[in-house]
């Protein structure tokens, strides 16, 4: 109980800073927005495409955004303070993920929007499976994001290493929602890729929270 | 009881050998010049770091293997303060203390305590150094540890916030807690002090009670400075 008291305390707080501050949200809305913009000009907005480029939007401000969730602590001088509240560290990882979580999935809702702008893509009769299908990418991008956020925290050229550790382990989980997103939209079956996707999340879910405690032992 | 605590930093010994007993209602100052290892001794008693050698029973816990129950028991107020500058006062110790498992505590007594209640729903953006050295005072005074571990209090502070330092010692002694504290400003330090601690370059240089403790007898591992 008072481990989730803490984690929604962590979450809460930097949800907070967030609100004030809009740094991340600014980054990752204008790096997807830049994509998706992009993506839309150079391949066409063909509705079929819409999927793909929905997730490589979110994939590529997701590498912009996750850093800041632990960085903002180190620019604030707060990271040590935090570490040296009692109680397990894998409650500030649920309390960052969960943070993580909320602000991506701000942003899909954003992007699922202007899709259905730029790509004539039908959202509206879509919406519940679409959100679902996010949500369930989602959770895999916080879970993992939040671990190398922090294992990232204190190396010269984060920047460059951030997309180079993200992008091939969150492959799996952008590659099936790409697939899922696109059987949504053309109404056929899914085949395997729900199973692909949560037994993926549920890998990071489990493995994640324990190697953050590793990696905060001593940043 | 610490003994022996070393800490190496790549080929650099911040902290070495480093002994000495701090019973329960006693306060101890550690003093010595810049880069004697002031600041490594306290985050190596806060378990901000690890030992490379040596340990430490804090209340008759092991340093290591119990650093998360230390950690319960010890607050450490750093050279910066660790706050959060988009929150308000309120919030920062809110926070705190949710953190220290009493989400529903008000925190206006700590606020008024350091002085903060008038600018308790501001944000930290707009305070004075002074000021966030306060709150972050306040943030260690709301969990009534029983070690504190202040890393150079006086610093920016003006002459109330000196008091609050001094006062916040005081009632952790009475607690039957005890108070690590380094500074600069030793001329303050030893007004409260029991034992002194002198630093120079890692090593413990002396340790003496601080009815013994002199000026001229600093001066060498201050640099000259007295």
């Amino acid at each position: 109980m008072n481990g989730l008291l803490r984690a929604a305390a962590v979450a809460r707080k930097d949800l907070l800073v967030e609100w004030r501050g809009r740094q991340t949200t600014t980054a990752t809305g204008m790096v997807a927005l830049l994509m998706i913009l992009l993506l839309g000009f150079v391949i066409g907005s063909e509705p079929g495409r819409a999927a793909a480029v929905l997730w490589v939007a979110l994939g590529f401000a997701a590498v912009v955004g996750i850093p800041r969730i632990t960085q903002s602590e180190v620019e604030q001088q707060a990271l040590e303070t935090l570490l040296l509240y009692p109680g397990s560290r894998e409650h500030l990882y649920w309390g960052k993920s969960v943070a993580l979580l909320i602000m991506l999935a701000a942003l899909l809702v954003a992007l699922l929007l202007l899709l259905g702008l730029l790509f004539s893509v039908d959202v509206w009769s879509h919406w519940g499976a679409l959100l679902g299908v996010g949500m369930l990418g989602i959770v895999g991008l916080s879970a993992i994001g939040t671990l190398l956020a922090a294992l990232v925290l204190h190396v010269r050229g984060r920047e460059l290493l951030m997309p180079l550790l993200l992008l091939p382990l969150a492959l799996p989980v952008v590659l099936g929602c790409v697939r899922l997103t696109e059987a949504v939209l053309a109404d056929t079956p899914a085949g395997l890729w729900p199973v692909v996707l949560v037994a993926f999340d549920l890998v990071y879910l489990l493995v994640c929270p324990i190697l953050f405690e590793v990696v905060m032992e001593e940043v | 009881m610490v003994s022996g605590l070393s800490r190496r930093f790549g080929a650099v010994w911040a902290v070495q050998d480093v002994t000495f007993m701090l019973p329960s209602r006693s306060v101890l100052l550690v003093v010595g010049p810049n880069g004697s290892g002031k600041t490594t001794l306290l985050r190596l008693l806060a378990t901000a770091l690890r030992p490379t050698s040596g340990g430490a029973a804090v209340f008759g816990l092991d340093l290591i293997r119990d650093a998360d129950a230390i950690r319960g028991l010890a607050a450490f107020v750093g050279a910066s303060p660790g706050v959060y500058d988009l929150l308000t006062a309120a919030e920062n110790l809110r926070f705190a203390a949710a953190m220290y498992g009493r989400p529903h505590e008000s925190v206006m007594p700590w606020l008024e305590r350091t002085g903060l209640a008038e600018v308790a729903p501001h944000p930290v953006r707009t305070f004075s150094q002074g000021m966030r050295r306060r709150l972050a005072l306040a943030r260690a005074w709301l969990t009534t540890s029983r070690l504190l571990l202040l890393d150079e209090p006086y610093g920016g502070m003006d002459r109330d916030g000196n008091q609050i330092v001094d006062v916040m010692v005081a009632e952790a002694r009475r607690r039957d807690g005890s108070v690590v504290l380094a500074t600069h400003e030793w001329e303050r330090g030893v007004k409260i002090a029991d034992t002194v601690l002198a630093l120079a370059a890692g090593r413990p240089a002396d340790i003496l009670p601080v009815d013994r403790f002199t000026a001229s007898g600093l001066a060498p591992v201050t640099g000259g400075r007295r």
